[in-house]
């Protein structure tokens, strides 16, 4: 099967079984992932797993209702099967609006390049990669403990028709590499993570970089046999760039999120205008970043991705939207309605997301803090966007005494509440960075970025053992 | 489906794989949600797929696909044995042989494939009507849910593995916000069963709003070490993490803080905990395992020692004894891996009103974020961000919130000190558990 000959004429015939019955927006989702995944653990290339799934979904809006039908069978039948499911729950008996002929299918292939195709490397090549990590990670010290290497690769072409007229091709590849490391010493286990991805092909990671990347997980797992526990209360907070920018993503990001906004569930609903921040905070939804893990060219509602301000020097200007919730708001949809896959619905999410760099050094916001706590990594965090209260735990810390890093400290969570935090931020440095990430949300997982430069908070509540 | 699989089957031997086994899943769900008394959203699905795992010689190679035409399986089969050659050998890796009849369990009820639409959208109207009525401090339902699943697994393997079954399940849900004074607090509750019989919906909606509106005023306390009681929910986040650590899995490969101390004192010589996939009113119960073997009963902790791990076939073959039918597959494109089934945190209770009577100053936790982010199932380091009531002088005292709960795994199961009367089923990895005292915990907050 091939998404880019696939039957406009059936696309449209679904549509207009969907709205038989009433409903005023219909859609059509087809999806074809391959992907590949190779693990190494224990020295073991472990199961090596690939798979092709193939689906479609059929989606119908009617006022603020959604009916979402899908199927794996992608011919008439299963396409037929998905409207009249979703046609079947629209209770007003009328018809909807006459579905708009599809125009030319609009793709954009060259949006996030891909110089090599994974799918044009042998697998065995790939394996080589991973051998390389954990060579690598193994070499770091005798503590090294176990080392687990990643590869993933995937292909996922989409084809969305709605009754608008829209027909849109996103032919999408991501690749992804990750290293996860452990050591000991006595009776002392430390972990360290690290990771490299994009909207990209098999050019991303070569033997060197994999390598860096495993070294760098070694790095910090060894870093950390020599911490001690950290304090408890509240202090200043100097987060590091790259893997920083979860910060952002949960105190702030979520609560942008259209759907948290809609039902007044964030603490940033009706702030738009406002301050929310310190004046030297500005960031940015950015789903259109070239080959950025998070980016891809269009949504999974078939609208372009683009660049979003949200925050403009500490004042709030934007959401985060899909099409029901941009249609409810009266506002444009932003390129954010994402779904993991053919098997759920389209929700506002989050893409690449990063608060923009200022002019400090690096050095400098360290050496401005006499005494405080510095995240150089973090292990991942939740929010509750309603009240805006967040917490993450420290994969990497250490305590700043006199303006300089000194004890590594373990077991560390960070806890605040949104706009408190970010009105805080008193230091931005230019040192920009990006990371890969899984963000889970409604038990949907995408691929996101977030990033951010080094940044100091005032004050945060630091949660230890010690 | 069996025709596929054994189409499957034949189509390995002629590449020349002869250890193979095919995993086959057909299954139908049903996902609504209601807001503000109406229905916003209604899913409806159909599932199937194929998964196949070839050893040779150790070597394992998986593949698999949503498209079960001739063409497709060809190609799924052809991938399946060109990963095989991708993958390192294995001594332990061999293809599972039969584990035995299949457990008495029989996780259907035929009564949840006769509900209609109309009774599912009437019973999560009913949740969120029971919610928004239980205080008018309830600001709004975020999200009311109800969602069902109706599926069934096939297995068949080249060593003579040959099975199926059938299984459901329903639940509802309710996310509650409740605002004061400008405050947002949030609370949840779950009702869960195989057919809406069992449901609850007025009980979920009702504790949701309750745990939203008890938590109305809180503040950050005082940094503290105090007894600690977790509630159901919140012990069974703790549970859930900490059983990656009991299995062999993680034991094999030294990521386990259990590692070595089996017959050893690990928790609190009053708690008992089990995996057991056999219990009948456990969601996860099942015949079979994913990979063919009969599930069980496994006992993990008991008086306070380490009884044992969970196994995979692989894992057991390491270890050199059986598999406890602990080998789980995420659906048709999953490799098995070792996880637990049910769930079941035990031991002599004691009435949850005697144990808040018996304390003088400690802490109810009842909503813990991060414990998944926040809790290193490797090192055994744990710090969540939590809410709860404070109790002072054996009764409720304020509420607190954005406070920190930090320790380790093991300290904190050897502190475990009572359980009390309140064990209930909390899904998500189906665990069955009262509220756990455990004492104390250090809290950070000013």
């Amino acid at each position: 099967m091939d998404l880019a000959s696939f039957d406009a004429g059936l696309l449209r015939a679904a549509l207009r079984r969907a709205l038989g019955r009433g409903g005023d927006f219909a859609e059509v989702y087809v999806e074809d992932r391959d992907s590949l995944g190779l693990r190494l653990e224990d020295g073991r290339i472990e199961a090596t797993s690939g798979g092709r799934e193939l689906g479609a979904a059929v989606r119908l809006l009617a006022g603020e209702h959604t009916f979402y039908a899908y199927s794996d069978a992608v011919d008439e039948a299963g396409l037929f099967a998905a409207a009249d499911a979703v046609a079947a729950a629209v209770r007003s008996g009328d018809g909807g609006p006459a579905v708009v002929d599809l125009g030319a299918v609009r793709s954009d292939r060259g949006r996030h390049p891909v110089a090599i195709p994974p799918e044009s490397v042998a697998v065995a090549r790939k394996a080589l990669l991973v051998r390389a990590g954990d060579e690598a990670a193994r070499s770091a010290g005798a503590e090294i403990v176990q080392v687990t290497v990643g590869y993933g690769d995937t292909r996922q072409r989409v084809l969305i028709a709605n009754s608008l007229g829209d027909l849109v091709l996103d032919d999408r590849t991501r690749t992804r590499f990750t290293a996860q490391v452990v050591a000991r010493r006595g009776d002392v286990i430390q972990t360290g993570h690290e990771t490299v991805g994009g909207s990209a092909g098999f050019e991303l990671v070569d033997e060197e970089i994999a390598r860096g990347v495993a070294a760098t997980a070694a790095g910090k797992a060894i870093a950390m046999l020599d911490s001690r526990p950290a304090p408890i209360g509240a202090m200043p907070v100097v987060l590091a760039n790259g893997f920083g920018g979860t910060l952002f993503h949960e105190a702030c990001g979520h609560g942008l999120e259209a759907d948290a906004i809609a039902k007044g569930a964030s603490i940033y609903a009706g702030k738009l205008g406002e301050v929310v921040a310190a004046p030297i905070v500005s960031a940015y939804d950015d789903g259109s970043l070239t080959n950025g893990w998070g980016s891809q060219a269009f949504d999974d509602e078939g609208v372009p991705t683009q660049k979003t301000l949200v925050i403009e020097e500490g004042r709030l200007t934007g959401y985060l939207y899909d099409r029901l919730r941009a249609r409810e708001a009266g506002a444009a949809p932003t390129g954010n309605g994402r779904r993991q896959s053919f098997r759920h619905v389209p929700i506002p999410r989050m893409t690449t997301t990063y608060i923009a760099p200022g002019d400090a050094l690096a050095a400098d916001v360290i050496a401005a803090t006499p005494k405080g706590f510095y995240a150089k990594s973090l292990a991942g965090g939740q929010v509750e966007p309603a009240s805006g209260n967040f917490v993450f735990g420290v994969a990497e810390g250490y305590l700043i005494e006199g303006g300089r890093l000194t004890t590594p400290l373990r077991g560390a969570t960070l806890v605040g509440n949104g706009i408190d935090i970010l009105m805080k931020i008193d230091m931005i440095a230019g040192d920009f960075e990006v990371k890969t990430g899984i963000c889970g949300k409604d038990g949907q997982g995408v691929p996101v970025g977030t990033g951010q430069s080094t940044l100091r908070i005032a004050e945060m509540t630091v949660g230890g053992t010690g | 489906m069996f025709d596929i699989l054994d189409g499957v089957l034949e189509r390995a031997r002629a590449r020349g794989a002869r250890e193979v086994e095919v995993y086959g899943e057909r299954s139908t769900s049903r996902r609504l949600k209601v807001y503000r008394q109406e229905v916003e959203q209604i899913t409806a699905a159909q599932r199937q797929g194929v998964g196949v795992r070839v050893f040779r010689e150790g070597a394992v190679g998986h593949a698999y696909g949503s498209d079960l035409g001739d063409a497709a399986l060809d190609e799924l089969v052809a991938r399946a044995v060109a990963n095989a050659a991708v993958s390192d050998p294995d001594e332990f890796a061999a293809l599972p042989a039969p584990g035995g009849p299949p457990a008495d369990v029989h996780p259907f009820d035929a009564r949840l494939s006769a509900a209609t639409d109309e009774r599912r959208i009437e019973l999560a109207v009913s949740v969120e009507a029971a919610a928004l009525a239980a205080d008018p401090r309830v600001k709004t339902v975020e999200d009311t849910m109800y969602a069902d699943g109706d599926g069934e697994v096939f297995i068949a393997s080249t060593s003579g593995v040959r099975g199926s079954y059938r299984s459901n399940q329903c639940y509802a849900f309710a996310y509650v916000l409740a605002e004061e004074d400008g405050q947002v607090e949030t609370g949840y509750s779950y009702t869960v069963g195989r057919a809406l019989e069992d449901l609850d919906p007025e009980s979920c909606g009702r504790e949701a709003a309750e745990r939203a509106c008890r938590l109305l005023g809180a503040r950050k306390c005082a940094s503290m070490k105090v007894p600690v009681v977790l509630d159901p929910f919140v012990s069974a986040a703790f549970f859930g993490v900490l059983s990656s650590a009991l299995t062999a899995d993680a034991v094999q490969k030294g990521r386990s803080l259990f590692a070595g101390r089996e017959g050893q004192r690990v928790a609190g010589e009053l708690l008992q905990l089990d995996d057991d996939g056999v219990r009948a009113d456990g969601l996860d119960s099942a015949p079979f395992d994913g990979e063919g073997t009969p599930c069980r009963r496994t006992p993990l902790i008991g008086g306070g020692v380490l009884q044992g791990f969970l196994y995979d076939a692989y894992t057991a073959r390491k270890a050199g004894r059986g598999s406890t039918g602990n080998g789980i597959r995420g659906g048709y494109a999953g490799l098995p891996s070792v996880r637990p089934t049910n769930l079941v945190v035990g031991g002599p209770v004691t009435p949850l009103a005697d144990i808040i009577a018996g304390l003088e100053r400690g802490v109810i936790v009842t909503d813990a974020v991060g414990v998944h982010s926040g809790a290193n199932p490797i090192s055994g380091e744990f710090s969540v961000g939590i809410s709860g009531i404070l109790v002072e002088n054996g009764r409720l005292a304020a509420p607190v919130h954005e406070v920190t709960l930090a320790g380790d795994i093991i300290s904190m199961l050897m502190n475990v000190t009572a359980l009390g009367d309140d064990a209930r089923w909390v899904p998500g990895g189906s665990i069955f558990t009262p509220s756990v005292v455990i004492e104390g915990m250090a809290i950070g907050g000013t």
